[in-house]
């Protein structure tokens, strides 16, 4: 009897939390462009490599009323003067793969800014680098400030940079292939207004592309 | 026939002292090797540069050549990289450099500009010199001279046989037969594509003479004592090359599978390309248009007029070589050297008629030479920036049409990356384990490593300190690879190697 009525109180107390979380979470969904390349590079499944995506990325939930911050908010960059293309693509909407969608910065260490007009909470943050063809972008860290310079209230919410090229401290995330799904942050919320993401070069040549960068978040209140 | 059939217009090889003419030879010659030579070393070695520098590293081990029809080309190559490269010193696979393998070939490309110095007779001094100019400079001809495989020595092989062969014919010489049957021989030994240009030259020597130079009497033209020469100079020096010097009889055997296997290749083997590829690929550029454009009106010249000089000879020649080579689905860049020969000789002419157009139209004579200088001078700013951008600074750049399917400039930091983590981790000879299907250039990268083991995907590899696996591959290890960090490098555009190394403590 007692196991029954502890049985029952766990059920209860999982079918609150559930319906809680129900009211205040939704999934993130995003448009995503075609696929360029035909057989995607073959998934990795060892331990400590990032899982592949079979198929469609796993759900990602969001507090419902999340939006695409960054859309056609200003960018800057350490290299204001692309070889192709122009900052403003980075937050245009297109994520088409091919040429005339991306942005290419100059060789080596390279960072763009976004401004999001005001502090907010963000939750996710997908990059798109680069989709027509495999490709792993180095050194990818992305940090979160309300100083613009970021030299004060730093938040690093991701960084695969492990020889810590960027200087930024050594980072534990992992290496991860381009794919037309884009790469998905979690950023657990943290506040900020501006969103500063680095990389270093890919394994294809020394450039840096960006083809669409998505920030989604709640203005912080 | 050469010398009374010589366009009027063109500069006679009598008018400029022999002197003169080799002193001009000889200094665009010493041009082209200062364009070819800096960083010669500084690309990415591609997968075939790999394989021909590997082959030279068995030759250098003791071992002879053995020939495989299947997957490798004929020995010439490394025939004349081996002394090259043990004169600078190599002993040994891993003392191999870049830039000593490719010497071969960039020595191979200046003898071609200095053949065009001994074809002033059949073509004239000024298209000569202007195709030896174009042969120095340009972007094509340089960016493949740089390039460790057969296809500049194919191109030198193939050139000499046009001239010896158009001199065998016209002093009806046997040594300058023997001489066009040695360079039919080391073209074999080249490539088998060979087979294709002694098709093209025969099918274009008959054409010539029925229509050029109608019908002519042949016994004019060879001997039978010449010709006899010819095939016992081409039979023994093929021999001689494919047994190695007599050490692997089985070479002349394998022989025989050559035409079935290059019959195979040319559907393709994943090289398949349009038909206009090549047209698409010479006339890309800024300077690949206007050298195209001047080749084609002295090609439709000569061709309308069934011009008797050997002009008319080489344009058969050109259009059969492009008719087969477009036909054929299988298609490489460095497959347009080929075309460079008649090209060059072709736009060397187109500017020295454009020159002496005012002999004709003398009213006009001020502005044609003007534009003609124009010409000139855009010509030599477009070769100059194409060359820049496509040899020089996007040597392996995929944007760059030379470079296909090339090894990445990111692959170059894997042995450095693998040197500082074995000393990192105090290995002083790391095992390294590469497990992938097609692990080519790796064994190049890796040379310089005494403990380096090479698995399919499938098989159990040893234990070791580092893996390097395809991505593919890298599925399959589970969990061997469990204490172990990957890193990425790019092999070759879209494809990509993981480097496992030791997952910091």
């Amino acid at each position: 009897m007692k196991f029954f009525l502890s049985t029952i109180s766990v059920s209860a107390v999982l079918l609150l939390s559930a319906a809680g979380f129900a009211q205040n979470q939704v999934v993130l969904k995003t448009q995503l462009p075609a696929p360029l390349f035909v057989g995607t590079p073959a998934p990795l499944n060892v331990p400590n490599l990032e899982p592949p995506m079979r198929g469609k990325r796993p759900d990602f939930y969001i507090p419902s009323g999340t939006i695409n911050l960054a859309r056609n908010k200003k960018v800057t960059s350490s290299d204001n003067n692309p070889d192709v293309g122009t900052l403003d693509m980075i937050v245009d909407g297109d994520k088409d793969g091919n040429e005339g969608s991306w942005v290419e910065l100059g060789p080596g260490k390279q960072w763009v800014q976004i401004d999001l007009a005001r502090s907010a909470n963000i939750y996710a943050v997908l990059i798109w680098h680069f989709h027509s063809q495999a490709r792993v972008y180095r050194d990818v860290a992305v940090q979160v400030s309300d100083d613009p310079t970021f030299r004060s209230g730093v938040t690093t919410i991701f960084n695969n940079d492990f020889h810590n090229d960027l200087g930024l401290g050594a980072g534990k995330d992992l290496n991860y292939i381009e794919t037309y799904q884009g790469k998905l942050i979690d950023a657990k919320g943290v506040k900020g207004r501006y969103i500063r993401l680095f990389s270093n070069g890919n394994t294809s040549n020394k450039l840096n592309h960006y083809i669409e960068v998505e920030v989604w978040g709640k203005p912080a209140a | 026939m050469g010398q009374a059939g010589r366009l009027k217009w063109s500069i006679g090889p009598d008018e400029v002292p022999e002197w003169a003419r080799w002193a001009a030879f000889l200094l665009v010659a010493l041009l082209g090797l200062a364009i070819r030579l800096p960083q010669l070393g500084a690309r990415p070695m591609h997968t075939d540069e790999a394989i021909n520098a590997f082959i030279v590293g068995q030759l250098l081990a003791g071992e002879s050549f053995r020939y495989d029809p299947q997957d490798r080309h004929g020995p010439v190559l490394a025939a004349f990289a081996l002394p090259l490269v043990r004169i600078q010193g190599a002993k040994a696979f891993s003392d191999l450099t870049e830039s000593e393998l490719r010497l071969t070939t960039v020595l191979s490309g200046t003898v071609t500009i200095l053949l065009f110095g001994a074809s002033v007779e059949m073509f004239g001094f000024a298209p000569c010199l202007i195709a030896a100019l174009l042969f120095a400079t340009a972007p094509l001809p340089v960016y493949y001279d740089r390039y460790f495989i057969h296809e500049s020595l194919f191109a030198a092989a193939t050139f000499g046989l046009i001239l010896t062969a158009w001199r065998a014919c016209k002093k009806r010489s046997t040594a300058q037969a023997a001489l066009a049957a040695a360079c039919a021989a080391l073209m074999l030994a080249c490539k088998e594509t060979a087979f294709l240009h002694l098709f093209a030259l025969a099918a274009a020597a008959f054409v010539f003479w029925r229509w050029n130079l109608r019908g002519r009497s042949p016994s004019g033209l060879w001997r039978p004592k010449a010709a006899l020469a010819g095939v016992a100079v081409f039979l023994l020096l093929s021999v001689i090359l494919f047994s190695w010097f007599g050490s692997n009889w089985k070479a002349l055997a394998a022989l025989l599978q050559a035409v079935p296997n290059l019959l195979a290749r040319a559907g393709g083997e994943g090289h398949q390309k349009p038909f206009w590829y090549f047209t698409q690929l010479l006339t890309g550029g800024l300077s690949g248009g206007l050298i195209s454009v001047l080749a084609l009106i002295s090609f439709f010249r000569t061709t309308r007029k069934r011009d008797s000089s050997a002009f008319g000879f080489l344009a058969f020649y050109a259009l059969f070589l492009a008719v087969i080579y477009s036909l054929i689905p299988y298609k490489t860049p460095w497959l347009a050297l080929n075309f460079w020969l008649p090209i060059a000789l072709f736009a060397g002419l187109g500017i020295e008629l454009l020159w002496r157009m005012p002999a004709k139209y003398s009213a006009f004579r001020i502005p044609i030479r003007a534009v003609c200088i124009a010409v000139g001078a855009a010509l030599a700013v477009l070769v100059a920036h194409d060359t820049r951008q496509r040899v020089f600074l996007h040597a392996a750049d995929e944007t760059n049409p030379y470079a296909y399917a090339h090894t990445s400039e990111d692959l170059l930091g894997l042995p450095a990356e693998i040197e500082r983590l074995a000393h990192q981790d105090a290995f002083a000879a790391p095992r390294i384990a590469v497990i992938a299907a097609d692990p080519w250039p790796l064994p190049w990268y890796l040379r310089h490593f005494s403990e380096v083991g090479f698995w399919q995907p499938g098989q159990t590899p040893g234990k070791a300190d580092f893996y390097l696996t395809s991505t593919e591959a890298a599925d399959e290890l589970g969990d061997q690879l469990q204490d172990f960090r990957p890193d990425f490098f790019g092999l070759r555009p879209g494809v990509l190697i993981v480097l496992w190394a030791p997952a910091p403590k």
